[in-house]
């Protein structure tokens, strides 16, 4: 039994004080439209909030672990006997083992806070569950040590975040480390598809990417941790879209650029997922995924407001010869020979 | 193959690591039924029946990447897993057999551009992990393949470590494409030929190390290598004024990825430098020496016009540098910072040749000729440079607002220089140069709040404000060298997050934006945007999911008066009674609309057209696994796809797999499957075929 441990601050015990959280009060409230309007001039100016006293740190532990103590992981070994053992092959366990960390035999309580009152009640009133906790509140726990990596920095910006996906609900973090951290293909696309169901009805398409025969998983093209790319799409090459990993072709630079493809991507004419038509085209035919832009319409870009309303040249559409632009423009995606995409 | 030495050199290691094996066979049993290692297809239904965990809080979404430069929390305490729990030897599991297919019903090609699975003897899966005794070199060595023996995709993959001082990861895919789709492109059809003048059959392989040093330290260096080629042959056209001639092609590219960099880990921040470059080349070739009349089927001015010989020869060859840097920093408990930078600097250039005899017309000139030689030679550089920076901002318990800013900018300017040379009838040469300029700025502006309301409630809601311009070449026809867009749009976000008491959760999400300048007459405009999730789980066993999403987009300009509407609705279950040991049963349902309605002018004639676009599509999947006596299992179920609409569609995967362990550590696994594909208005394309597999499955 101890209530302190030692260097904690190589892993901040800031859910796991024993010490009570400071009560939240109406002046927290208060400051709230102060806070709102920071925010709406964007918040530009660290130093406007500076001066506001920084909130106290999220205690979200229950009031009745307040005067717990830590325990130990061996006393929640008595009752927990399944997680203890599947822990042990946790990742995490390192905590459990790293003097470094500060929470050697306390892995348990690093995240759950300290057990003694629910060692001794075994009521679940008793302590910190992480589960039950608010996803920003469980994050928290989670970012106590994995706040300053790489993946912290689109996680911010992300939609998974924005739309209160916590780590734990990708992260299995009492299992294996499969569970803990999917690596095998089929596992991480079973992972993304629990939730995204309709995007996975996508793939049973005849014409989509390879990813139910086990050949890609999502994370090939999505960030789930966030980009700077609309969709979480990943990067390659520093800021180029990650479909240029596999489709090296067809990343030039080109001598004659076709724009939709650096100003919206692929998807300006493909559904990256799956289609019904051949090549992923967003469209039953050719010839109607050039004509929306390539309108026709007697009208200049800087009047349409629009770019390539005016089509390069006129083609009788009732020729089959005419009908798939692409039979002819066949550098649709860039040309290195040709302005008009011939070569 | 460049996948091999790894795996030639790291699996002697494991040997010699490896404890000594124990006196009965190296494979032990573990489990009866299907596991990690699926047959593909069997992966293909199985997402929902793997939705066995049982649902958080709130929605589960993607899982972790696998990239360097993102997972390095979880490196360290894996090592430290492994060496502190691991227990040495083999583990794993072998899938092997064989697979029949009977004769493809319908079109062979279709079936070859769908599926594409073989006969022949296969390595269905190989999952092995190595617990080194010494740990002398490494802790532990994972070695996975799946797929193996002529199917169209392969992969494999290899994982070493040590704890504190090494990360090595492998990753190695093979993937065919082969696409002949006479519906795509053959505008000969009506004349009785099917061709498909745009068709590939290729491979792609692809290759992936990333070595991570000193993993968990505070500087943490790595290093990393790509490898991408492309190679086979195709058919395309070669493109000459009035008329086009399908032509042999053959198709070659390649791309090598270098890059290192330095991860520092501190307390209070975090910086990511990385330093890297590509080279890249693509050695194209287009030929024919057969005489051919191309599409056009009458003679133009009295003159045939064909093709007897060509040869097209591009020759172009790339580089880049890039350079990345990353950081985060938590200056105070109510603020975290971040930031990145990202410039890269891909060029290119390009020679050209082309040499075709025939009979041709040069339109400009009104000149027939008969042979003809084409040099161009070109550059491109295309300086590209991405910025973010942002913070989370928690002012009370219950908020937080999160900033960012972001801006991503480009521009590409080309030159080329043409020289053409039309050698009979002899004529002066003409030289002709071009210069081209391409660029784009985008720049993304946005705030959220959130809040959380209640323990249970976390609301959200926020502006984003996007603004760029663009330019680009303008048409030939407009006579304006270039022409250039601008975009602006202010789009309102919001978001609920409801986790409900009885295991049932709700997760709302909303965009709505007004937009009045856009780039292209389809980008996104006026558009509402919508998605809601709700996962009800009454008991451990029994999960019940929903989805709904909307995307409605207008540009209601008048020589636009583009209307887009697509929503999305899905349902799934899945229930595992007794943790599946009798049965458990997986399904899912999602029907899909999409309608898309764009005005323009008929080229010919300039009269008012409509681009109508229309897809209705039902989608499902199921399946249920009985427990059979022995351990056996026996699985049925499937999937389907159709679609009504523009290109009325059916595509239908039923399978039934049988698994029955045969002794300790040994299973026989069969499996039938049928593939049906038919399309309303491209008959001529559809398949059927049925599939057998079986084999034997070792595991440990």
């Amino acid at each position: 039994m101890r209530s302190e441990l030692p260097n904690s601050r190589a892993w901040p015990p800031r859910l796991n004080s024993a010490h009570p959280p400071p009560p939240e009060t109406c002046s927290s409230w208060a400051r709230l439209p102060r806070a709102l309007a920071v925010a709406a001039v964007m918040l530009f100016l660290a130093g406007s909030v500076a001066g506001q006293t920084p909130p106290p740190e999220s205690q979200p532990a229950p009031a009745a672990s307040q005067a717990a103590t830590y325990v130990g992981s061996e006393a929640c070994q008595v009752c927990h006997e399944d997680i203890h053992k599947a822990f042990q092959k946790n990742p995490h366990i390192a905590v459990e083992k790293d003097k470094k960390r500060g929470w050697e035999t306390h892995a348990c309580e690093s995240c759950h806070g300290p057990g003694s009152k629910h060692a001794e009640s075994a009521s679940p009133a008793d302590i910190r569950n992480p589960a039950k906790l608010t996803p920003a509140e469980t994050d928290k726990g989670c970012l106590n040590c994995h706040l300053n990596q790489p993946t912290h920095i689109g996680r911010i910006q992300g939609p998974h975040a924005r739309n209160q996906v916590s780590c734990v609900a990708c992260h299995a973090v009492h299992k294996t480390p499969e569970e803990l951290r999917p690596r095998k293909i089929t596992a991480i696309n079973a992972e993304c598809t629990q939730c995204h169901t309709a995007v996975w009805a996508s793939f049973r398409r005849p014409y989509k990417h390879k990813l139910p025969e086990g050949a890609m998983s999502c994370v090939d093209c999505h960030n789930p941790h966030g980009t700077h790319l609309p969709r979480s799409i990943q990067t390659v090459s520093a800021n180029e879209p990650g479909c240029f990993r596999c489709h090296g072709d067809k990343r030039g630079p080109f001598v004659f650029e076709h724009a939709p493809v650096r100003f919206q991507g692929c998807a300006a004419c493909h559904e990256p997922h799956g289609s019904a038509n051949p090549r992923m085209l967003a469209r039953n035919e050719v010839r109607f995924t050039c004509l929306e832009c390539h309108a026709n319409t007697p009208v200049t870009a800087a009047a349409s407001r629009t770019l390539g309303g005016v089509p390069p040249a006129f083609h009788d559409l009732r020729n089959p010869r005419f009908q798939n632009c692409v039979v002819c423009h066949v550098k649709v995606h860039g040309s290195n020979a040709s302005p008009e995409l011939l070569r | 193959m460049r996948a091999w030495p790894a795996l030639l050199i790291l699996l002697p290691l494991a040997a010699q690591e490896t404890a000594p094996a124990p006196k009965e066979t190296a494979f032990a049993i573990q489990e009866a039924a299907p596991g990690a290692q699926e047959t593909p297809a069997a992966q293909e239904t199985k997402p929902a029946a793997a939705k066995t965990k049982p649902a958080a809080t709130e929605a589960k979404p993607a899982a972790q990447e696998t990239k360097p430069a993102q997972e390095a929390a979880t490196a360290a305490p894996e090592a430290a897993a492994s060496a502190a729990t691991a227990e040495p030897g083999l583990t794993g599991s072998l899938d092997v057999g064989y697979r029949w297919r009977t004769g493809v019903g319908g079109s062979l090609d279709t079936y070859r551009s769908v599926v594409n699975l073989g006969d022949g003897p296969k390595l269905f899966g190989l999952d092995l992990s190595f617990q080194s005794a010494t740990r002398r070199w490494f802790d532990r060595i994972g070695v996975r393949a799946n797929n193996w023996g002529g199917d169209p995709y392969n992969t494999a993959r290899v994982d070493a470590m040590r704890h504190g001082w090494y990360n090595f990861n492998f990753d190695y895919r093979n993937i065919a494409y082969y696409n002949f789709l006479p519906s795509f492109a053959d505008p000969t059809i009506s004349r009785g030929f099917f061709l498909d003048q745009r068709s590939y059959d290729t491979r792609r392989r692809m290759s992936d190390f990333e070595l991570e040093l000193l993993p968990g330290r505070r500087i943490v260096p790595y290093l990393a290598y790509s490898h991408n080629a492309g190679s086979g042959r195709g058919i395309t056209d070669f493109v000459s004024d009035v008329n086009e001639y399908p032509v042999a092609d053959r198709l070659r590219d390649k791309t090598d990825n270098f890059r290192g960099g330095v991860r520092i880990e501190m307390s209070r921040f975090h910086v990511t430098l990385e330093q890297g470059g590509s080279t890249f080349k693509d050695d194209q070739q287009v030929f024919t020496s057969d005489e051919n009349f191309g599409n056009r089927t009458t003679p133009f001015l009295g003159e045939q016009l064909f093709l007897t010989n060509l040869t097209q020869a591009y020759g172009v060859r790339g580089s880049s540098i890039y350079s990345k840097a990353l950081v985060t920093a938590n200056p105070a408990s109510w603020i975290d910072l971040f930031g990145q930078f990202l410039y890269s600097r891909p060029d290119t250039t390009v020679h050209y040749a082309q040499y075709n005899t025939g009979q041709f017309v040069n339109l400009d000139a009104l000149l027939f000729f008969t042979s003809e030689l084409d040099l161009l030679n070109a550059t491109a550089k295309l300086p590209h440079t991405s910025g973010t920076f942002g913070f989370e901002l928690r002012p009370m318990r219950r908020v937080r607002v999160i900033e960012s800013i972001t801006t991503d900018r480009l521009h590409n300017a080309s030159f080329a220089s043409l020289t053409q040379n039309v050698i009979a009838p002899p004529l002066t040469p003409q030289s002709a140069d071009f210069t081209d300029r391409l660029v784009w700025n985008y720049n993304q502006q946005q705030v959220d709040v959130l809040c959380d309301v209640t323990s249970r409630i976390t609301a959200r809601g926020g502006y984003r404000y996007v603004w760029g311009d663009g330019l680009t070449r303008g048409s030939l026809i407009s006579g304006l060298p270039t022409e250039s867009g601008t975009l602006r749009r202010q789009v309102g976000l919001a978001g609920l997050n409801y986790r409900m008491a009885h295991g049932v959760s709700l997760n709302v999400d909303y965009e709505g934006a007004s937009g009045d300048r856009v780039y292209f007459r389809t980008s996104l405009q006026d558009y509402q945007k919508a998605r809601m999730r709700v996962r009800y789980q009454p008991v451990p066993s029994l999960t019940i999911a929903a989805g709904f999403s909307v995307l409605s987009n207008q540009n209601p300009a008048p020589s636009v008066n583009y209307d887009f509407l697509s929503r999305e609705n899905s349902a799934s279950v899945l229930w595992n009674p007794s943790g599946g040991k009798r049965f458990s049963l997986s399904g899912e349902y999602t029907r899909s609309t999409l309608r898309s309605d764009v005005n323009y002018l008929e080229p010919q004639t300039l009269d008012q057209a409509r681009s109508f676009y229309r897809d209705n599509a039902h989608s499902a999947a199921a399946m249920i696994d009985l427990a059979l006596p022995r351990s056996g299992q026996l699985s049925l179920g499937g999937s389907l796809f159709r679609s009504s609409g523009s290109r009325p569609t059916e595509y239908y995967q039923p399978l039934a797999r049988l698994v029955m362990p045969i002794r300790r550590g040994v299973a026989w696994i069969s499996e039938w499957r049928y593939y049906g594909f038919g399309e309303t208005f491209y008959s001529y394309e559809g398949f059927r075929t049925h599939m057998a597999t079986t084999g034997l499955r070792w595991s440990r």
